[in-house]
């Protein structure tokens, strides 16, 4: 009898153990429901605004089935010199890209490989360069700039976005290199490799997924950089983001063509970022935490 | 022997030495370039803070005035209010983007079937860039036309003047500041969940604590370092911020979302006055690099980023 009714106890409780787990699920589920909703509406309302024709963008109420039409994207390129801006923000973020992980991947071979006086010190300074806010230091280049003839030229952005990207390199590129060990390195330096082949045919492939990883973050924070172009630019090196602005004029301001602009410009920086998303906690992170 | 090695040391330099100039060679560029452009256009800053550099008004020019401009900033008002509004605003946002990141840690660590797909999507808000993000805030926030207020409006809510009103345009930014980087701290968050160990878990799952206490007791100490790295990161980039708050406001109203870098955007840019700018670029630095230290020192950070502890 008790037995029986033990039995049927923990039979129940079994029940109902089983109904609050999916009572859990399907407010997991729900949750989920309204991140997505929370996190994708805005941009998914970007994107819809710069394929609606210009009437319909603030028109009250929303305007949610429409006619996707290319006019912002034309005007873009017609009135607003938009490939020249892309022109620009390609070369200026491509080289200074380059430059960063270049020179990064070189200081943070230094920094792990060799015995340096005081190495731990100088990668802490590199990496307080990272902590000064642009506004800061955008006063004293701007003037140098002026002086030296630089203003409004690539140079200036470039030599400021490789600076940018450099903390993050070393950073993240002396983690990555210190994880192969140094005997792998030093079996192919037995087998007859010199120091450099071995770091070109045993390193760099294994570091690779890493490597392309911190090449996106250093190139979406250069590519997504406004404050420095808006101020060291005028017309001849604007980049992106800086044409992205003059849309919003006080007066006529052309709400289509800016969100066309700004669906422009996170076209790249999204679809890279996704691609190599399961390695951008390391970067985000400069290496210290572990996708 | 001896002599054939000291032949091999006349070919090539002595290893030693080689080992000793090669690392450095490596670091020259890199510390070339974060000299040039990073210390030396500060250096350059603190002689600037010291004049009345003024480019539009040539009979100041470059006159000494030695500490006039940091004493100036004691009495001004604005200095202190984007102070104040720029403590409230990191503060803020980074408060509720932990919360909100932690809890989609949590919910997503579950591996329900499908979460993988949700989860790389939530990602996308941090990669927009920050100006489109205040461009497209700014339309959604218009109290007449926008679709937040259309929304509102649709549920029976109260609609509100969100940017425009001098008591919610702060919060406003706020929240969009959350919704562009809550999905930095979710990833951070997550990656340090996923990879802690499990065995504390069951442990005292086994010691018979229910799930939300082994979620408070074993699991968020055990988060503890992961959340002090993506606080403080997440700080130093909140505290700079400037392109969204630029685009939605431009500091107003009254004042009300002027942060400091909107301010010192003003002082420099507007008015032009660089001597006085730059030294409140160099009071920013102090404070935040003060606010920086002691943040390291009461959350023991120091010993994870000199590599002393693991994470």
């Amino acid at each position: 009898m008790t037995i029986a009714a033990q039995a049927g106890a923990s039979e129940h409780s079994v029940g109902r153990k089983a109904v609050r787990t999916a009572l859990l699920i399907a407010f997991s589920y729900a949750a989920m429901l309204i991140a997505l909703l929370f996190f994708l509406f805005p941009y998914y309302w970007m994107v819809s605004a710069a394929f609606k024709a210009p009437g319909d963008v603030t028109a009250y109420p929303p305007v949610w089935i429409f006619e996707p039409t290319l006019e912002n994207f034309q005007e873009l390129f017609d009135d607003l010199d938009a490939m020249r801006a892309l022109t620009n923000s390609l070369i200026v973020v491509g080289i200074s890209t380059c430059l960063a992980i270049i020179f990064g991947s070189m200081a943070a071979y230094a920094l792990a490989r060799f015995q340096i006086k005081g190495k731990e010190v100088l990668a802490l300074e590199i990496l307080l360069f990272r902590m000064v806010p642009p506004i800061v230091s955008v006063i004293p280049l701007f003037i140098l700039a002026r002086e030296l003839g630089i203003f409004d030229t690539y140079w200036i952005l470039i030599a400021i976005y490789t600076s940018m990207g450099l903390p993050l390199a070393v950073w993240v590129m002396r983690v990555f290199t210190q994880e192969i060990p140094k005997s792998i390195e030093e079996a192919a330096m037995i087998d007859g490799c010199n120091r450099l082949q071995a770091l070109f045919r045993v390193t760099i492939p294994l570091m690779l997924p890493g490597l392309v990883a911190t090449i996106v973050i250093v190139f979406m924070f250069a590519w997504n950089e406004y404050l420095f172009a808006s101020l060291l630019t005028s017309s001849d090196a604007k980049t992106l983001p800086v044409m992205t602005a003059v849309t919003i004029k006080p007066r006529a301001i052309s709400w289509g063509v800016a969100s066309a602009a700004g669906f422009l410009m996170s076209l790249p920086v999204v679809v890279l970022a996704l691609l190599v998303q399961r390695y951008l906690v390391r970067g985000l992170t400069f290496g210290v935490v572990k996708g | 022997m001896t002599v054939i090695s000291i032949r091999a040391d006349d070919i090539s330099p002595p290893r030693a030495v080689r080992e000793s100039i090669g690392p450095w060679l490596l670091l020259a560029p890199c510390l070339t370039v974060l000299f040039l452009v990073g210390i030396f256009p500060l250096c350059y800053s603190l002689w600037v803070s010291f004049t009345a550099y003024h480019p539009t008004n040539p009979s100041f020019d470059e006159g000494f005035v030695f500490l006039d401009n940091y004493i100036a900033i004691f009495s001004d008002a604005q200095a202190l209010n984007a102070l104040v509004e720029t403590t409230i605003f990191t503060i803020g946002s980074v408060t509720a983007s932990l919360i909100l990141g932690l809890l989609l840690a949590f919910l997503f660590n579950q591996d329900l079937p499908g979460a993988a797909v949700i989860r790389t999507l939530l990602l996308i808000p941090m990669l927009v860039t920050p100006l489109a993000v205040g461009i497209t805030w700014r339309i959604m926030y218009y109290p007449d036309t926008g679709v937040i207020n259309y929304l509102l409006d649709l549920v029976s809510l109260p609609t509100q003047p969100w940017l425009s009103s001098t008591g919610q345009a702060l919060m406003s930014v706020i929240i969009v500041d959350v919704w562009q980087w809550t999905p930095f701290m979710f990833l951070i968050l997550y990656a340090g969940l996923r990879s802690s160990p499990r065995s504390p878990m069951e442990a005292a799952a086994i010691d018979g604590a229910s799930r939300w206490q082994s979620l408070i007791y074993v699991k968020l100490p055990m988060l503890k370092p992961i959340i002090v790295l993506a606080v403080l990161l997440r700080s130093i980039d909140a505290v700079r911020t400037f392109d969204q708050v630029f685009m939605m406001t431009r500091g107003g109203p009254n004042l009300a979302t002027d942060l400091v870098s909107l301010y010192l955007q003003r002082v420099n840019f507007k008015f032009f006055d660089l001597g006085y700018g730059a030294a409140l670029s160099w009071m920013f630095l102090i404070v935040l690099a003060l606010a920086v230290m002691m943040f390291l020192k009461r959350t023991g950070f120091m010993n994870f980023i000199s590599g002393k502890d693991q994470l």
